[in-house]
Formats: C-alpha cells, sequence, structure tokens
C-alpha cells in the first residue's frame, strides 16, 4: 500500500459518497422536510441513469440512441425526467397516507426496473448500455478520479445550497408545519397536497441526478446497478443514521454509511476463504447494527434535525 | 463523529498492513453476495486451486508466495467497482480475476481498472458488451461471448434434424444472449421456432409458461437457464405434467445437483451444450486435482475460474512482476504457438518461462486462444445423462 494507492481509494470513496449524498438529499426533501415515505428511489436514479446514458451514448443498432448530446444536457434531462415521472406518481400516490405512499412507490420502482429489463429497443435490456461518455474520462487515472470528483462536489454543493435556502425559508416551514400537523396547516389555508407534490418532485430530480453521475462515472448502465437494496435501502440508512431533517446530516450519513460498508470488506479479506466469504454477509449485518444503535442511542440521527425549542421572543413573562 | 471516521481509517490501515514486500498478490472479485452468490463458492475454490498449485510448485516470480485478495463483487456496479477500487489501490494486486457478471466487468473496467492499467479476466461475464469494451487490451475473459454458444447448439440440433424446437430462456444477461444467438443461428439455417418467451427467475411454478409453450405444438423444449436454480423447476415440471419429450439446455443446465433431484432415469431425453477443452487432457487433469481438494469439477465455471487463474499466474511470471506487461504476457503464454503446458504443470511452465521459451496453455474449458477482443471462441460438446454424470456425445462445430 503506498500513498498514491491510498489517494485513489479515497477519491473514489468519495465519488460514491457524493453521488449516494446527493440521493439522501434528495430523500431528506421528502422523508425529512415534509414526511413522504419514498421507497422508490431506485427507480428515480434508474430514470436518471437512463436518460442520459441514451442522451449522450453512442448510436446501437436495434436500440433509441446516438443523439450524442453534451453530457451537461443529459444531466439536465435526467432531473427533467425523473421531476417528470415524478409528477403524476405524486399525483396518483400522494394522496395515500405514509405506509400505503411506501407501498406504492415500491410498486412504482420494481414497475421501472422490469420495464428496464425487458424494453430492449430502449434500454439495452438485461445487458444495459455502454459507451457512455465520462467527463475528463481519458486523463489519466487520478486526474480523472480528481477532475470527477470536482464535478460530483461541485454538483453536491450547488444542491445542498438550494436545499439549505429552501429548508430556511417561508416555503421549508411551511413543509414542517404540514409534515408536524397537517390538519392545522391545511386550516392556515396552505394547499397540502399541492406543497407534498412539489417536495416530491424536487427530490425525486435530485435522485435522477445521482443516476447519471454514477452512469457516466462507469461509462454504462446495466439493470443491475438499480437494486433497491443497494439503492433504496442504502439511501434510507443514510439518511435515518446522518438525521433525517438535517441537509448535513445526510451527507454525513452517506459517508459514514459507505465507509463502513467499503472499509469493513478490507478487514473480512484478511480471514482464510471458508470464513470470508461468509464475512461477506457480515458487512450486511454492520450497517443493520449500525442503524439499530443509531436508532438506540440517538434516534434523530448523528446531526438531528435543527428545532426552535424556544420561543423566537422573550419579552413576555 | 471524526474521531470515530479516523479509526476507521487507522484500523483499516493498521489491517492493511501486513502486506508483506515479498508477496505477489492477485485480486479474486467474484459475486459472492448477490445474483449469483449460489456459485460464488465453487468458482472461488476453483481460482484459488490454481494459487495454491503455484505457490506448492515453487511460488512466483523467484520463490515468491502468491497471495489472494478475495473482494465481493456483488454482481453489481456498486460493489464491484468498491471491490476493485481496493484490490488495485490498497492491496495494489498485480492481475484480477473477475468481477463475476458483465454489468460488473463494466463499470469495474471502465473506472477502476483500465485507467489503473490492471489486467483483468472474467471467468463468468458472457455480455457481447465487454467485448466491445474500449479496454487498452486490458481485458480478458475465459468464457465465450453468449454469441458463440447459442450459435454452436442452433447447428448442432439442425445437425441431428430436429427443425422445429421451443424455446424459453431466462430473463437475465446469460438467457437472453443465449437465446438470441440460438434464434438468429436457427432460423437463418432452416429450423423453425414454434414458441420463443422468456421467464422470470425465482417463480415457484412454471406450469402457465409451460402449457403455453406446448400448445405450439412442438415436442422439443430448449432451456435456457440454471439446472441448480429455475432451469430445474422448469424442468421438473414439463417432465412430470408431459409437456414436452425431448429437453435441451446450455452449461447452465449441466448441472448434477439437477440429476440427482429429477434421477437420471427420468432425464435419457436430455441433452446439453457446455465447453470443453480442446485435449480433455486437460480437463481429466483438472478434474482430478479439484476433486481431490473436495472441490465440485461440474460446477458453473469452475474450469473457467481455475484457467482465469492460473493463466494470470503465468502472465505474472512471464512478465516478470511488471503490472503494465501483464496484458501483453497473457497473450503470449495462451496463445499458440508454444510448448503446450496443461492445468497444474506450474513447475514446467516456469522452467520454461526462464528458458525463454515461448508455452501455450491448455485450459480445463478450452484453449484460450484470445481474438483481437481479448474474447475466446470456445469449444463444445453435446452432452447426455450416463449413470449419474454428464457424458459427452458429439463435438460442436
Amino acid at each position: 500500500m503506498d500513498a498514491l494507492g491510498l489517494l485513489n481509494y479515497a477519491l473514489f470513496i468519495l465519488i460514491l459518497a457524493g453521488i449516494y449524498g446527493l440521493m439522501a438529499l434528495g430523500l431528506n426533501v421528502q422523508w425529512g422536510l415534509t414526511g413522504l415515505f419514498n421507497a422508490g428511489i431506485a427507480g428515480f436514479f434508474a430514470i436518471g441513469a437512463y436518460a442520459s446514458a441514451i442522451l449522450t451514448g453512442p448510436a446501437v443498432a436495434g436500440r433509441v440512441g446516438g443523439f450524442a448530446l453534451p453530457v451537461p444536457a443529459g444531466w439536465l434531462a435526467a432531473m427533467a425526467l425523473a421531476a417528470l415521472l415524478a409528477w403524476p406518481i405524486g399525483r396518483v400516490c400522494l394522496r395515500l397516507r405514509s405506509d400505503y405512499l411506501a407501498i406504492a412507490t415500491i410498486g412504482v420502482a420494481e414497475i421501472i426496473r422490469l420495464t428496464i429489463r425487458s424494453e430492449d429497443w430502449l434500454t439495452g435490456g438485461v445487458r444495459g448500455i455502454a459507451g457512455v461518455p465520462r467527463p475528463f474520462g481519458d486523463l489519466p487515472y487520478l486526474t480523472a478520479q480528481l477532475a470527477y470528483l470536482a464535478l460530483v462536489l461541485a454538483v453536491v454543493v450547488v444542491a445542498y445550497r438550494m436545499m439549505e435556502r429552501q429548508l430556511h425559508s417561508p416555503w421549508g416551514r411551511m413543509m414542517r408545519a404540514i409534515r408536524d400537523n397537517e390538519a392545522a396547516a391545511a386550516a392556515m389555508g396552505k394547499h397540502v397536497e399541492r406543497r407534498r407534490l412539489e417536495a416530491f418532485v424536487l427530490g425525486s430530480a435530485l435522485m435522477g441526478l445521482a443516476g447519471a453521475l454514477f452512469a457516466h462515472l462507469n461509462r454504462s448502465i446495466t439493470p443491475d446497478a438499480i437494486d433497491p437494496m443497494i439503492v433504496t435501502f442504502l439511501v434510507w440508512i443514510m439518511l435515518i443514521l446522518g438525521g433525517s431533517g438535517n441537509n448535513r446530516g445526510a451527507l454525513l450519513g452517506a459517508l459514514v454509511i459507505w465507509l463502513i460498508w467499503s472499509l469493513s470488506e478490507l478487514a473480512t479479506d484478511r480471514l482464510p476463504t471458508e470464513v470470508a466469504i461468509q464475512a461477506k454477509y457480515a458487512r450486511m449485518f454492520l450497517i443493520g447494527l449500525a442503524l439499530q444503535l443509531v436508532l438506540r442511542f440517538r434516534p434523530d440521527g448523528l446531526l438531528p434535525e435543527a428545532r426552535r425549542t424556544r420561543p423566537r421572543t422573550q419579552d413576555h413573562p | 463523529m471524526i474521531r470515530k471516521t479516523l479509526l476507521v481509517a487507522a484500523t483499516a490501515a493498521a489491517l492493511a498492513q501486513p502486506a508483506v514486500a515479498q508477496d505477489a498478490r492477485i485480486g479474486l472479485l467474484f459475486g459472492i453476495s448477490g445474483a449469483i452468490s449460489a456459485m460464488s463458492p465453487t468458482m472461488v475454490e476453483a481460482a484459488r486451486l490454481a494459487i495454491e498449485q503455484v505457490n506448492a510448485q515453487g511460488g512466483i516470480l523467484g520463490g515468491r508466495t502468491l497471495v489472494p485478495v478475495l473482494g465481493d463483487s456483488g454482481c453489481n456496479p456498486q460493489n464491484a467497482t468498491d471491490a476493485a477500487s481496493k484490490a488495485v489501490n490498497i492491496d495494489r494486486v498485480l492481475a484480477i480475476v473477475g468481477p463475476s457478471c458483465s454489468g460488473a466487468v463494466l463499470a469495474a473496467a471502465n473506472s477502476v481498472t483500465v485507467p489503473a492499467g490492471v489486467t483483468i479476466v472474467s471467468p463468468s461475464s458472457t455480455s457481447p458488451q465487454v467485448t466491445k469494451l474500449a479496454d487498452k487490451d486490458l481485458v480478458f475473459r475465459t468464457v465465450p461471448s453468449d454469441a458463440y454458444q447459442g450459435a454452436a447448439l442452433a447447428r448442432a440440433l439442425l445437425a441431428r434434424g430436429v427443425r422445429t424446437v421451443a424455446v424459453t430462456y431466462l430473463a437475465n444477461d446469460y438467457g437472453t444472449g443465449l437465446g438470441e444467438s440460438f434464434k438468429a443461428e436457427f432460423e437463418a439455417h432452416g429450423g423453425k421456432l414454434a414458441a420463443y418467451q422468456a421467464h422470470d427467475g425465482a417463480k415457484a411454478s412454471y406450469r402457465s409458461e409451460l402449457s403455453r409453450l406446448a400448445r405450439s405444438g412442438a415436442d422439443t423444449l430448449v432451456i435456457f437457464d440454471y439446472g441448480d436454480g429455475t432451469g430445474l423447476t422448469i424442468l421438473r415440471q414439463a417432465l412430470e405434467n408431459g409437456f414436452f419429450r425431448n429437453f435441451v439446455g446450455a452449461d447452465g443446465m449441466k448441472s448434477e445437483a439437477m440429476i440427482r433431484a429429477i434421477g437420471a432415469k427420468n432425464l435419457g431425453t436430455l441433452l446439453v451444450s457446455a465447453p470443453v477443452g480442446a485435449g480433455d487432457a486437460a480437463l481429466e487433469i483438472f478434474r482430478r486435482d479439484f476433486t481431490a481438494r473436495g472441490g465440485n469439477p461440474d460446477g458453473i465455471f469452475a474450469t473457467t475460474s481455475y484457467d482465469a487463474a492460473f493463466l494470470l499466474a503465468l502472465a505474472i511470471e512471464h512478465a516478470g512482476g511488471d503490472r503494465s506487461k501483464i496484458a501483453a504476457s497473457l497473450r503470449a503464454v495462451a496463445t499458440a504457438p508454444g510448448e503446450p503446458v496443461l492445468p497444474g504443470e506450474w513447475a514446467k511452465a516456469k522452467k520454461l518461462i526462464a528458458e525463454g521459451r515461448d508455452i501455450d496453455y491448455k485450459g480445463a474449458a478450452g484453449d484460450h486462444e484470445f481474438d483481437a477482443h481479448g474474447d475466446v471462441p470456445g469449444t463444445y460438446a453435446l452432452f447426455r445423462i450416463a449413470g449419474d454424470t454428464f457424458e459427452a456425445v458429439t463435438r460442436m462445430e
């Protein structure tokens, strides 16, 4: 192990943590701020990944493609399409209460996954799409990773700033009011359904963008990348562990969970094969254990949502 | 929190320390968790057999130990890139056997191993997408692309006078690839597909699918699936209900677990195609050695996993441990001409390499004459069941 290798590995971890962080930010708008239980993150991730891959990728016989749009256009389209898809889903599903919304979104994500697997003319079916361009991908290994990390971080920082502004704006206060007491917010004249739809669409657009970032990183996207186990549930754990309702918590949770996930394998590699094969499964157990411990000892997450515990004005007796 | 992160990082660094300078490391990335987890243990064991033989016969690069680094590529891009990044950057492996699944190979090659200049040999990725990868000649396979086997099977059936068949294939990379290439070749040479449909994995019953296939009138059913998975269910239910008389499968169906579950006497009308080594001697040596070690030589991708590890060991020795020369060396040791080397003949190969002679590895799964894309054409035979095992009937062209 040398310093250069360690650096390359660290860059790689940060890139993936950034992509997952973006999804956690999106989920934070939906769950942390608005209380929408979206269990279909993988679906929106997939829409974004495939949209950008199809629009920027090369032409292949028997499949829609060859538009060769510039990468930023692909990323914008990924957000737009994920948002566009979230809109009708939200219109139909957001009238359901939390657990029913979760079931509906799981169903939608599964429909998306099966559609992608079977519609060869659009998505390449089970073989997916290869040859997706990667920005700065032709540079040497270290520089290419640095450049891509800079891109991902820039996207994450912009998204984070926007989410923070939203959180502290009147819109953010209204969302929390709706989350905490829907009836009261409605009585105050707030349009509950429309606000929920806004949060749902906004969060889904971020998930779509994360999908696009992931597809371009690997220059390919295949249906096995949209397994709910490693997209939806991992993102949920990240947000819960980091602290739902807190954007910094969402990002921290993404980093911590990805570190546990990745570093724990280094430990299991040192074991003999027979044990090591079983120990690979212990990684999933570790993630679950981390979640249990956080829920037991810090139920609000590592960085809990900032709440006003005292009234703003203290001049009354 | 920062303290905790540092602690985790420090622990990992401490664990990574025992990297003794004298070791030569080789990465083994298999889909240990995930969709093909059932097949992985055998593949890992087969690759480890090759590494143990290297170490037992004098080691690599002048007496150094070849140390395997096992990673979980999970059959998905997220885990595969993560495992590859660790193998390449932290463990500093010289080359990698794996990853297992095609999506994992595409992602790991694109974002880690090709930029880092590390050679990978996948023993089980069969997607034609891997052929087209812009890989700077660093990505190889010891398993043929699906495009070959389906076509060869179609020609073999036509040669046996089978003109009309019904096809059902598992809706994944493997099944779809075989199905498509079989369909194209079978129809191009005058065969007729009475029915052609995909099925999803992990269902308890396929009776409705089977009855639909049976209504097509064909009496031969071609199943592209795994014999220790849903392929077994389909075959059993087709037999129980008398939907078809004859059955044909590809290498995934060449499973002894299936014979045990259904019984050899019920499988008299089953034919399966599977890759075979050019010299059956190579396969026999592998079977003997792997059985002696407690492995199942008929396990899916056991032979290709073994060959991938043994070939990379040869290439590392040939390249003198220089990461950047391993790909070129791999071509040199795998392709003709040269002194033939069979599985397990590490001491002999080492001596030949030291003498500067050209060698040509003849593997358990085939000759491994890599083409320009790093693919192998594969040689196949048709097998039928005799006693409790498979017996080759004819070679397929």
